[in-house]
């Protein structure tokens, strides 16, 4: 009975150990007072039903490219904020990608009410990849109600993911070719609406 | 394969179908032929006599414990991943790794380490998880580049990072 016992603790504690090396954990990469701060914030998203996995890299981020503990902490406590307003505007029920996309997105400039409108726009349509080439669009130099409102436009007219790629793709070749990006941006997406309405 | 042959396989596909004739005692015939066959009781099937309750014991540990593991264990989007190819031109490069979200931004994960295939391309390709993330290029270990192909995301400590999202479905 002894070596059936030890074979279901083999089995069950293999997945086990599988899915926890997964997950990500803040290690020993912090000093006392910073690993508290950052835990202490964590497990409040934890509390609240956010993504707190994304607490914890944006940590493991800071102390890879060697940033102070104070910046970690304030970084930390940023996204923190900005989880909670993106799961806020895009519905409670938002996938864990949407929201840490939507965080993201607000973090490069949109607004609260754009992330709401994309949701209302899309329906059941995923928005982690609209909300990913929003961030994008803005990072690049597109002013964000300019980039909100041409994503707003591509998600009304059906556009996949693909269509997003491609047309990211194609706003990044014109700026990193000398455009305007927001010259770029109007410029590509009446192509890309063009070419979804003629489907 | 010709046009023909279709019909050809129709053909003898519909002749197999096609109940075979047997006499009206066959049936009894047979089963008097089981009936006469002697018995041979504890052979038929041949169960393990000494080992089993042992075995019995292990195989019904393994079922309880994989029952335990679909209760015991939390879903998680994580478990799933795809294979991503990571690609930088960097010819002047000793080395190049990608670090992330995916692999808690440690340089030392080899899985993620680039290899450089000539011509100045560096990749590697590496399971990812389904979900949304960020990551860098470090070059020479000194370096923080971000995907020049991928769209940007946030650059808190100030140096640019890349977003990937993995879809959990084509």
């Amino acid at each position: 009975m002894r070596r059936a016992l030890r074979s279901a603790a083999g089995l069950l504690f293999l997945p086990a150990a599988a899915a926890s090396a997964q997950r990500p954990a803040l290690g020993a990469a912090f000093d006392p007072a910073t690993r508290a701060a950052i835990q202490s914030i964590v497990d409040s998203a934890r509390a609240d039903g956010l993504p707190a996995d994304a607490l914890v890299n944006k940590a493991l981020e800071g102390a890879g490219k060697h940033a102070a503990g104070p910046r970690i902490v304030g970084a930390v406590r940023m996204l923190y904020g900005e989880l909670a307003a993106s799961r806020e505007a895009l519905g409670a029920a938002s996938r864990r990608d949407e929201v840490t996309a939507g965080a993201q997105a607000l973090h490069a400039g949109a607004a609260t009410p754009d992330l709401h409108a994309l949701r209302l726009a899309a329906g059941r349509r995923p928005l982690g990849m609209p909300l990913m080439v929003l961030t994008d669009l803005m990072s690049r130099g597109v002013p964000p109600e300019t980039a909100a409102g041409i994503m707003d436009s591509l998600v009304r007219a059906g556009a996949r993911d693909a269509d997003l790629v491609a047309f990211q793709r194609n706003v990044r070749l014109d700026v990193d070719r000398g455009a305007a990006p927001a010259a770029a941006a109007t410029t590509r997406v009446r192509g890309a609406l063009a070419a979804l309405r003629s489907h | 394969m010709p046009d023909h042959e279709p019909m050809v396989a129709d053909a003898v596909l519909g002749e197999l179908r096609q109940p075979v004739p047997v006499s009206a005692t066959f049936n009894a015939r047979v089963m008097r032929a089981i009936q006469e066959l002697p018995h041979r009781h504890g052979r038929v099937v041949p169960l393990p006599t000494r080992s089993s309750p042992r075995r019995i014991r292990i195989a019904f540990g393994a079922v309880a414990a994989g029952v335990l593991a679909m209760f015991a264990l939390p879903s998680s989007p994580r478990a799933h991943a795809r294979r991503v190819q990571f690609v930088l031109v960097a010819p002047r490069a000793r080395n190049v790794k990608v670090v992330g979200d995916f692999n808690g931004w440690d340089t030392s994960h080899a899985a993620f380490h680039a290899k450089n295939r000539g011509g100045g391309v560096w990749s590697v390709t590496a399971p990812v998880p389904v979900g949304h993330h960020r990551y860098a290029f470090l070059v020479d270990d000194t370096v923080w580049v971000a995907d020049p192909m991928a769209p940007r995301a946030d650059e808190d400590f100030g140096t640019p990072n890349s977003a990937l999202l993995v879809p959990d479905q084509e």
